[in-house]
Formats: structure tokens, C-alpha cells, sequence
């Protein structure tokens, strides 16, 4: 036994080093890309606030207004493709491990808004597709680490088991909250509102069952190059505010959204929220 | 090239471990899952969590731990109990947890989870890992955070080797705590009933067993169906007419759906009561009195209940409801209540 131990040792040092030897300059180069999440409210930039702020700074076009005091969401599956058949798709793989090619983009951590892919194939490229949320595929292979851990603020739903793809939070000059001791320290302010829209069951001839998780696919405009020493980015703002707008929110009626068919409308404008503001060749030229 | 490099590369690791590995006589194959011969696929993904003889007794270890609750006093074990088919004592009509405060709901038996599709009377959760969430997490089940349980877990003196050596890890983190859990959870296969016994070997039943297992089969098994004696379906049983817990309905959002719940499934049923989702009856007596004439009507309540308008029950003899009795006993696994397997170590 001891001997075979050593012959495989040898053999994966032989093949080591049979790599290493040919490593001859490579047809098939590659380079990196970024995507870069740049969040809004129309045209100004989003501004955190505490819960229960009434000092508000945004109002929507019906004259609701309102602050954020929370945003965030779940990008998957980025697909990257060009004018000549170019393609290539993020590695997915939630395990127990880490969550690989899902991101969690949060407002305020900034460097969640920088969603970095290796190993895309020289080329020119015109166009993203992403996901928001996690699609069966992520929820039914089990408990996943990495940005979906919910001990390490995933946003999981213990009771309606699956991850929240969307959630904004803040204060409305509307909204009927009213205030909420939880009595563990926890407490809900006063006319405060949050949507969380989540929910990932498809089940034929069951219209019970609402997958708000939605696929976007976004053109540059324009081409851009990925190649070895070439770092493009894909500058998309995500707007909030045309969320609230398409879905003619009345924070009245519409503070407390915490299942999947009350965040059916919200998902079914995601699309709309999300554009390419431009894209940049080089990343250090990024404003 | 860089492609062709990391296929030899793997290859490479692949056959060395497999060296390493054939040295040591394959300690976990003991901790192998097996499928019952009658029993349909498991439906849980060991794919991505095998089980191990060390990751099963690092699942028992935490099954067995008080940590996981908010103040060191729950652990999983006060509400599932082996010699209850890991189910609640009937003491606890619906489980008790943190400061003694009362559940809302009968803890289910813990036997075949890994054949499951759906978990919880509501079926709200789809995937077994998922499930110990809600009972760490709830505030009146352990009353703690998944996040503190994790941080608890990191800073004990036993705990970070055990998952070392289960999952090769050197942090612990939920998922891998969840994995454990499964993996202890997973190998509760009960499948060794006198009734098992007699469609695996022919060993013969009782007649009066035998008169209830027909009976079964023409007025129960349409619901309780198959091996498993569940069809996964949600249906109203017609227990209540009002329901305070809307059981389905909270998953699907419909209010047609208010008063249904899981099917259950119904093997160990002798040593699990008390029985229905809100502990409603204490004997298998009542259970059978239930349906063959006191069931309440509602507008959920299953079609197969009803005739026109009227609602009809199953109707039964009394000597019918003593061979269905009879026939339910042959689920009883005797082996699998007492199986050291499951018994804690400390
Ligand atoms: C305070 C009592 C209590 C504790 C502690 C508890 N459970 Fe439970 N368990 C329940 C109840 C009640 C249910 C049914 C809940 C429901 O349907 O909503 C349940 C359901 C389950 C189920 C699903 C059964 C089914 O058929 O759907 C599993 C699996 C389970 N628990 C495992 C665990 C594990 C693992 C732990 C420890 C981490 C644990 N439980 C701790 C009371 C408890
Ligand atoms: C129309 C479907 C249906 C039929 C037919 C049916 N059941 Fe049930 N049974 C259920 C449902 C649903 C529940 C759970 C209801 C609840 O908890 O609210 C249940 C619960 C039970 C329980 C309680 C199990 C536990 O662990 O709490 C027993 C025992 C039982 N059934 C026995 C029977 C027997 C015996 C028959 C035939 C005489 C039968 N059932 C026929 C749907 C059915």
C-alpha cells in the first residue's frame, strides 16, 4: 500500500510538472470583467438613514415620501455575452463551503457593489444577463455557505424555506406602522415599511405558487474587450425609485411585505429597475 | 492548454486519493446510508453531504446539546425522543420549549425524514437541512439565533475538532452544523416493523391484522399511501371547523387552502400520540371515532369526506376500527426505538 501511495505521488508530481513544462503561451487567453451595482433613487444617490427617520429625502411620483434605510439583494448566475457568438456563464455551485457565483449586494458595504468575474475568454462583449435571488437550484440542494450562510447574514426564511432576493427598508411619511417592542431588545419603529420580496416555487397548474426570483439581461450600447491585461466594467445603476413608480406604491396599504405573493408586483418590475449606465474599458477610470 | 492542465491535474489527485484512501479499510462504510428495498428514492441531497461515521456522531453530539438553545436548557431531545419514534412524549401535547412556553404545534416523528419532500405540519420547508433553523430559531422552541449557535459552537473546547474532522473545516459555520444535523437525522430509517417483516420476508400477520390492513388499504391508504403512508399531499382531515393555525394556506397564500395540513406519515403512529398537528386526540381510539362519524365540516374539508353536501366520515364497524387499530400497530419499530445507534454517548 505504502508503495502505491507513492507511485500516485509521483505520478501527480510527473503530471505537475508535465503542466508546468507546457505551459507555452496560451490560445485560450482570458481576462477578468466587473460589474459594477450603483444604487439610486432617481437621480440621487441613496443615503441610509435609521429606521423612523421622518426627515425624509426621497418622494415618488405620487407624492409618497419616504427614506431607505436598508437595501440589498441577491445577483446569480451573470452571464456575459458578444456580438460573435461570445459567451460565457459565472461558475454557480451553492455548497456548504462557500456559495460561488452568488453575490449579495448591500448598500453601504461598498465592496459588495463590485462583483468581480475571472476567467472570461478574450472577446468583445455587449451584453449581461444576471439573476436577482436564488433560483431552486441554489434553495434545494441544501444548507450553503458563503454569502447565503443565514448565520452570516444570508437572508434566509426559516418559515417558508428560501432566500429573499430583494429587500428595501425605511421610513414613510404613510406607512401605518406603528411602533413594535419585540420585548427581546428588537423593536420595529413607527411608520417604518419593509418589502421583501422573495419566493421560488414554480408549480405547474399552481398559480398559488410565485417565483419572484427574475432574470435581466442588459446591453452595453457598445462593445467592450476582455483580454489578459484588460479589466472592463459594466457601470449599472439600479434605481429604486422606479420600483416604487411602476408599481404605484401607496405605503398606506403597503408597509409589511414578507411573503411571496405580496412581492409578486415588486418582482415583476425588477427588470425595469436596472439599467447600464455605461461601461468602461479600464477600471481604474471608474467614477 | 490551461484546461488540459487542470483535467491532469484533478486526475492526478483523484487517483491519489484514492491511494490514501484504500489504506485506511474505508472507516465510514458502517455510516453508509441504505435505501429500505420497499421504500421509494431518498429524497435528500447526499450528494453534497455523505455521511460519515464522524459527521453522524457530530450530528448526535448536537442533537443531544442543550448549546443550541438561547439559555443551555432545550436541546432537540426534549421534544424528539427515541423511544417516541423521535417524536414528542405525550406529556407535551404540543412541545414546550424555552421558559417553558407552549408550541403551537405536536412535534412530528423524526423517522424517514430522508424520504421526505416536505418538512413541518405546514410543509414550509423543502429541504431537510432547513428544519433545525426554525427550532433554534424560534421563540418559543430554543429561543436563540443560528448566529450565536455558530459563534458558541467556534468557541468550545470540543466542538471546532469535531468539525475538523468531520467536514475538514477549520471554521464552523451554519451549513456545516445544519449537514450534521441532517446526517444524524438522515440514518433514522424505520423501516424494520412487523409489517416491514411481512412485505420484506412474508413473515404472516395476525388475522386481525391482516382484516386491517384491507381496510386500510380501501379507507385510509388514499391519503396514507404507500410505504411511507403519506401521499405528500395537504388535505383537511376535518378536526376543527376554525383554524387559528392555517397550516397550508400560510405557504400558499390561499385562503381556500386555511385548515390543510401535511399528510402524515403514520408508521410508529402506536407511540406517537398525541395525534394531529394541535394534539387533538390522545388515543388511536379517538383518531378512528374521528373519522368514521364526528368530523366537521368546513370549506376545506377533503371531497373524499363528503357525499353531495352531507358530510359522510369514513364510516367503520367497531370491530373494523379494531382491526385498523391492530393493522397500525404492525408499524411499530421496535428496533429502530431501541437502536444504541441513537442513544447518547454521554
Ligand atoms: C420545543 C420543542 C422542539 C425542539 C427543542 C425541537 N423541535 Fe423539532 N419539531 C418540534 C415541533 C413542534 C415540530 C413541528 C413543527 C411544525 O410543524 O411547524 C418539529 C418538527 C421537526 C422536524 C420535521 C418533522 C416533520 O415530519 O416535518 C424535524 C426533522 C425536527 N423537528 C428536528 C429537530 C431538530 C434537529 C432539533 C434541534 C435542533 C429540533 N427539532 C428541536 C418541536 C421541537
Ligand atoms: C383525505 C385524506 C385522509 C384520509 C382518507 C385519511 N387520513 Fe388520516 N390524516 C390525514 C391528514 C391530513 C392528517 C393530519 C391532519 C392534521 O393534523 O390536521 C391525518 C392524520 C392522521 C393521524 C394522526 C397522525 C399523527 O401523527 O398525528 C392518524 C393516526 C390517521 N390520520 C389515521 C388515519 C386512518 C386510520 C385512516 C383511515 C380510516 C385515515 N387516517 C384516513 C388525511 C387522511
Amino acid at each position: 500500500m505504502k508503495f502505491l501511495k507513492f507511485t500516485a505521488i509521483l505520478s501527480l508530481t510527473i503530471f505537475l510538472w508535465s503542466c508546468d513544462n507546457d505551459d507555452s503561451p496560451s490560445p485560450e487567453e482570458t481576462g477578468s470583467f466587473q460589474v459594477y451595482f450603483d444604487n439610486k433613487v432617481g437621480s440621487n444617490e441613496v443615503n441610509l438613514t435609521a429606521p423612523g427617520d421622518k426627515n425624509y429625502q426621497y418622494e415618488t411620483a405620487n407624492g409618497e415620501k419616504f427614506n431607505v434605510s436598508m437595501l440589498g439583494y441577491y445577483v446569480s448566475k451573470i452571464v456575459l455575452e458578444g456580438p460573435n457568438g461570445e459567451y460565457y456563464a459565472d461558475e454557480m455551485d451553492a455548497s456548504a463551503a462557500d456559495s460561488k457565483g452568488y453575490y449579495h449586494v448591500m448598500e453601504g458595504e461598498s465592496a459588495t457593489a463590485n462583483i468581480q468575474i475571472e476567467n472570461v475568454p478574450a472577446g468583445t462583449y455587449d451584453r449581461v444577463t444576471f439573476t436577482i435571488g436564488v433560483e431552486e437550484d441554489g434553495v434545494q440542494e441544501g444548507a450553503a455557505g458563503g454569502v447565503l450562510d443565514p448565520a452570516n447574514g444570508g437572508w434566509f426564511w426559516n418559515w417558508n424555506a428560501g432566500y429573499i432576493g430583494f429587500a428595501i427598508e425605511g421610513t414613510a411619511e404613510n406607512s401605518q406602522q406603528e411602533y413594535v417592542d419585540w420585548g427581546n431588545g428588537a423593536s420595529t419603529e413607527e411608520k417604518t415599511f419593509a418589502l421583501h420580496v422573495g419566493g421560488w416555487k414554480d408549480v405547474a397548474d399552481n398559480e398559488n405558487f410565485v417565483n419572484n426570483v427574475r432574470t435581466v439581461t442588459l446591453d452595453f450600447g457598445t462593445t467592450v474587450t476582455v483580454g489578459d491585461g484588460l479589466s472592463p466594467m459594466a457601470h449599472v445603476v439600479t434605481d429604486v425609485l422606479k420600483m416604487f413608480d411602476a408599481t404605484n406604491i401607496d405605503f398606506n396599504t403597503t408597509y409589511s411585505v414578507h411573503a411571496p405573493k405580496a412581492g409578486a408586483p415588486f418582482a415583476n418590475v425588477l427588470e425595469q429597475i436596472f439599467v447600464v449606465h455605461h461601461v468602461h474599458q479600464s477600471t481604474s477610470s471608474h467614477d | 492548454m490551461i484546461k488540459n492542465c487542470r483535467k491532469y491535474l484533478t486526475f492526478g489527485w483523484v487517483l491519489l486519493l484514492l491511494y490514501a484512501c484504500s489504506d485506511t479499510e474505508a472507516p465510514d462504510k458502517p455510516f453508509g446510508f441504505e435505501k429500505p428495498e420497499h421504500f421509494p428514492e431518498p429524497t435528500y441531497t447526499f450528494e453534497n453531504n455523505p455521511v460519515t461515521k464522524a459527521g453522524f456522531e457530530l450530528g448526535k453530539k448536537l442533537f443531544f446539546d442543550p448549546m443550541l438553545s438561547r439559555d443551555n436548557s432545550v436541546s432537540c431531545n426534549n421534544c424528539h425522543q427515541q423511544s417516541r419514534a423521535f417524536a414528542d412524549t405525550p406529556l407535551h401535547a404540543t412541545s414546550i420549549g424555552i421558559d417553558n412556553q407552549f408550541g403551537i404545534r405536536n412535534a412530528p416523528s423524526m423517522a424517514n425524514m430522508a424520504f421526505m419532500q416536505e418538512f413541518f405540519w405546514d410543509g414550509g420547508v423543502t429541504h431537510l437541512d432547513f428544519v433545525p433553523i426554525n427550532a433554534i430559531e424560534s421563540d418559543i422552541e430554543m429561543g436563540e439565533s443560528l448566529a450565536n449557535v455558530v459563534e458558541k459552537l467556534n468557541n468550545d473546547e470540543e466542538y471546532p475538532a469535531l468539525f475538523q474532522a468531520a467536514f475538514g473545516v477549520s471554521e464552523i459555520t451554519s451549513p456545516f452544523m445544519l449537514h450534521a444535523l441532517s446526517q444524524f437525522t438522515a440514518m433514522m430509517v424505520s423501516a424494520n416493523s412487523t409489517y416491514d417483516k411481512y412485505v420484506l420476508e412474508g413473515q404472516p400477520l395476525t388475522e386481525l391484522e391482516m382484516a386491517g390492513m384491507n381496510l386500510f388499504q380501501q379507507k385510509c391508504a388514499a391519503c396514507h399511501q404507500g410505504e411511507l403512508f403519506t401521499d405528500f399531499s395537504h388535505r383537511n382531515n376535518g378536526i376543527s371547523s376554525v383554524f387559528g393555525d392555517e397550516g397550508w394556506a400560510t405557504i400558499t397564500e390561499d385562503p381556500s387552502d386555511i385548515g390543510k395540513f401535511k399528510v402524515p406519515s403514520l408508521r410508529n403512529v402506536e407511540i406517537t400520540a398525541p395525534y394531529m398537528h394541535n394534539a387533538r386526540f390522545n388515543t388511536l381510539e379517538e383518531v378512528l371515532g374521528h373519522y368514521d362519524g364526528n368530523m366537521v365540516d368546513s370549506p376545506s374539508l377533503d371531497p373524499m369526506f363528503k357525499n353531495g353536501g352531507e358530510v359522510v366520515g369514513i364510516p367503520m364497524t367497531e370491530e373494523e376500527k379494531v382491526q385498523i387499530i391492530a393493522f397500525l400497530k404492525t408499524l411499530t419499530d421496535h428496533d429502530f426505538i431501541s437502536n444504541p445507534l441513537f442513544r447518547n454517548n454521554d
